[in-house]
């Protein structure tokens, strides 16, 4: 009696924080379907659903061109952040060298810096490099991040190192090794340091925002923050719609590779 | 074995002998050459800034000494955007480091279909932050659900934007980082969870505790290292929360939720890039004596737990 008492009181929990974290999204996704002819707040059903806010977005806001170049920065920082992570994770885990302590501390004091410090000089070094409205530009703080390399790090201390020993006495090369034997059996933590790229580069925005003036390289944060300006009336449903547009695609991502999301934090927390 | 190996005369071995002072630094080349240019670089300049009058559009700058900072200190609405920034932490650190607590609790049970309400906690964190922002604006606007809560609850007269109340305006703001992060800590959690055996909750249970007594009395101590986790996180990403506030309040109603973030992006839009880079000196400290402190006191904690 005890037991089903708690175990009510459980699902209870459960349910009250699943519709705290999918309460925003239902209501947005109601306010999308409504139709141009319908009140903004006056239901919260929709009376005839219609698709009409989507296609707006795609037609008229130009969301298929931000679109595009979210996808475009995107499917250049995952693949590049992925390989120079986890190259430069190798030596950090594997080799001792002059100099690695001093590396591992410049490498965590970057991650603790916050990114309003140096946001003006980063604005002035890559508009003199002439990376301003580039792809390049856009995702300059995404490739080779310290985040990623003890992520990886921490991957590749838990491989034992018998594997590469007996590599080495084949006459394989570093390089070799760390492609062929240890890249492989980490396979789970690439493909989360892909979905924390992939998130962050996907949902970035004040970089963007100052590195992008001209709007035909806006990503969909800014194209969205820019529709918000005017935050009345019947465009709240077109919010509504692009809002769901600019995270359908991270969703979708997430919940396809999600059986691979490791437990990042674990060994990192380690009392 | 490779000692022995090395030691042979072999010229091929040797070779590789040879280059193996350069390896290592081979692999680390692309990211340290990223890093270097695009962290380090801007943020020593960001320091070199905080003593010049730098001017971005000239691309030169006088030393000044300390008068930026004496400057920034002068500045009510930088006293101001301290005290929010303060006051953001002050709510949102206890939120951060218990809610999910309570959330990776009640996902670690086995329940069946647990797997798929861990997806749906996580979903926010996927979401674009802007995204966040302004589905929560909607919701808190007069005819929004928020905003007819706070009136159906007895709270206000009427409808009620807690946006655009001075009073209310941050503490609205916060909801929106801590629902943000919801998933995020419950995974950091769920891993320190799962190094807690049973057999503790089994010994418990058998003298009889109640689960609320289990949570207290063995989850919440087991967790101490996650809790450091968290609130050195909460403390360093919560002050540097930007578009929750930008587009939903955009710092105000007067000011009440301008926080050093959003002083320091203004400043920056002015060019005025050597002040902002002075703030940014404040806000960086900030965050490293927040995560000090807690490392502090958590470490003994922590050895009190061990004994």
């Amino acid at each position: 009696m005890k037991m089903t008492k708690n175990k009510i009181l459980l699902y209870l929990l459960i349910i009250f924080f699943v519709f705290v974290t999918v309460g925003p999204f239902v209501f947005t996704l109601l306010m999308s379907l409504k139709g141009p002819a319908e009140g903004v707040y006056t239901n919260i059903f929709p009376r005839d659903p219609s698709l009409d806010n989507y296609f707006i977005a795609f037609r008229q806001a130009r969301f298929d061109e931000y679109l595009i170049n979210t996808v475009i920065a995107v499917l250049i920082a995952v693949p590049l952040n992925i390989l120079f992570c986890s190259l430069a994770a190798y030596p950090l885990a594997r080799m001792d060298f002059k100099g690695k302590n001093v590396i591992l501390i410049t490498i965590i004091a970057t991650m603790a810096v916050p990114f309003q410090l140096f946001m003006a000089p980063l604005f002035n070094l890559v508009g003199n490099m002439g990376l301003r409205n580039s792809y390049i530009g856009l995702i300059v703080l995404q490739v080779g991040t310290a985040f990623g390399i003890f992520l990886i790090r921490q991957s590749y201390l838990t491989i034992p190192k018998a594997l590469e020993e007996s590599a080495y006495m084949d006459g394989a090369n570093k390089f070799q090794v760390w492609f062929r034997i240890i890249l492989p059996m980490i396979k789970p933590t690439l493909i989360t340091l892909g979905i924390y790229t992939f998130t962050f580069t996907w949902g970035d925005y004040l970089w963007p925002l100052i590195n992008t003036t001209d709007n035909e390289m806006y990503t969909l944060s800014i194209g969205l923050a820019q529709l918000s300006q005017s935050f009345d009336g019947s465009n709240i449903k077109l919010i509504s719609a692009a809002s769901l547009l600019t995270t359908i695609p991270s969703l979708a991502i997430f919940i396809w590779l999600q059986k691979y999301f490791v437990g990042t934090t674990k060994g990192a927390v380690k009392g | 074995m490779r000692l022995t190996l090395n030691k042979q005369s072999n010229v091929k071995v040797k070779k590789r002998k040879e280059s193996s002072v350069l390896t290592p630094w081979l692999f680390l080349l692309p990211a340290l050459l990223m890093i270097s240019v695009f962290y380090i670089y801007p943020i020593l300049q960001a320091f070199m800034w905080s003593v010049q009058d730098y001017k971005i559009i000239a691309g030169e700058g006088a030393f000044v000494g300390l008068d930026n900072f004496r400057y920034i200190f002068q500045d009510s609405l930088f006293w101001r955007a301290l005290t929010n920034s303060l006051l953001f932490l002050v709510v949102v650190l206890p939120l951060n480091v218990f809610l999910p607590i309570i959330v990776a609790s009640a996902v670690n049970q086995k329940v069946k279909g647990i797997g798929l309400f861990r997806v749906i906690y996580y979903s926010p964190v996927v979401t674009p932050m802007v995204v966040a922002a302004l589905m929560w604006r909607m919701l808190y606007v007069e005819s929004g659900f928020v905003g007819n809560l706070v009136h159906f609850l007895g709270l206000y007269d009427r409808p009620t934007n807690l946006l655009m109340q001075t009073s209310t305006a941050l503490f609205a703001v916060t909801v929106i980082t801590v629902w943000k992060g919801l998933g995020y800590y419950m995974m950091i959690y769920l891993a320190g969870l799962q190094s807690i055996s049973d057999e503790v909750y089994e010994a418990a249970s058998i003298d009889g505790a109640s689960p609320i007594q289990k949570f207290f009395k063995i989850t919440v101590p087991m967790l101490a290292p996650s809790i450091t986790l968290v609130s050195i996180m909460t403390i360093i990403n919560g002050l540097k929360v930007f578009e929750e506030i930008a587009l939903t309040t955009g710092g105000g109603p007067a000011g009440a939720t301008t926080t050093l973030v959003i002083y320091i992006f203004d400043k920056f839009r002015n060019l005025e890039v050597s002040t902002a880079s002075a703030a940014g000196i404040v806000l960086l400290v900030l965050a490293a004596t927040g995560s000090v402190i807690q490392l502090k006191l958590n470490s003994g904690k922590e050895k009190d737990l061990k004994g």
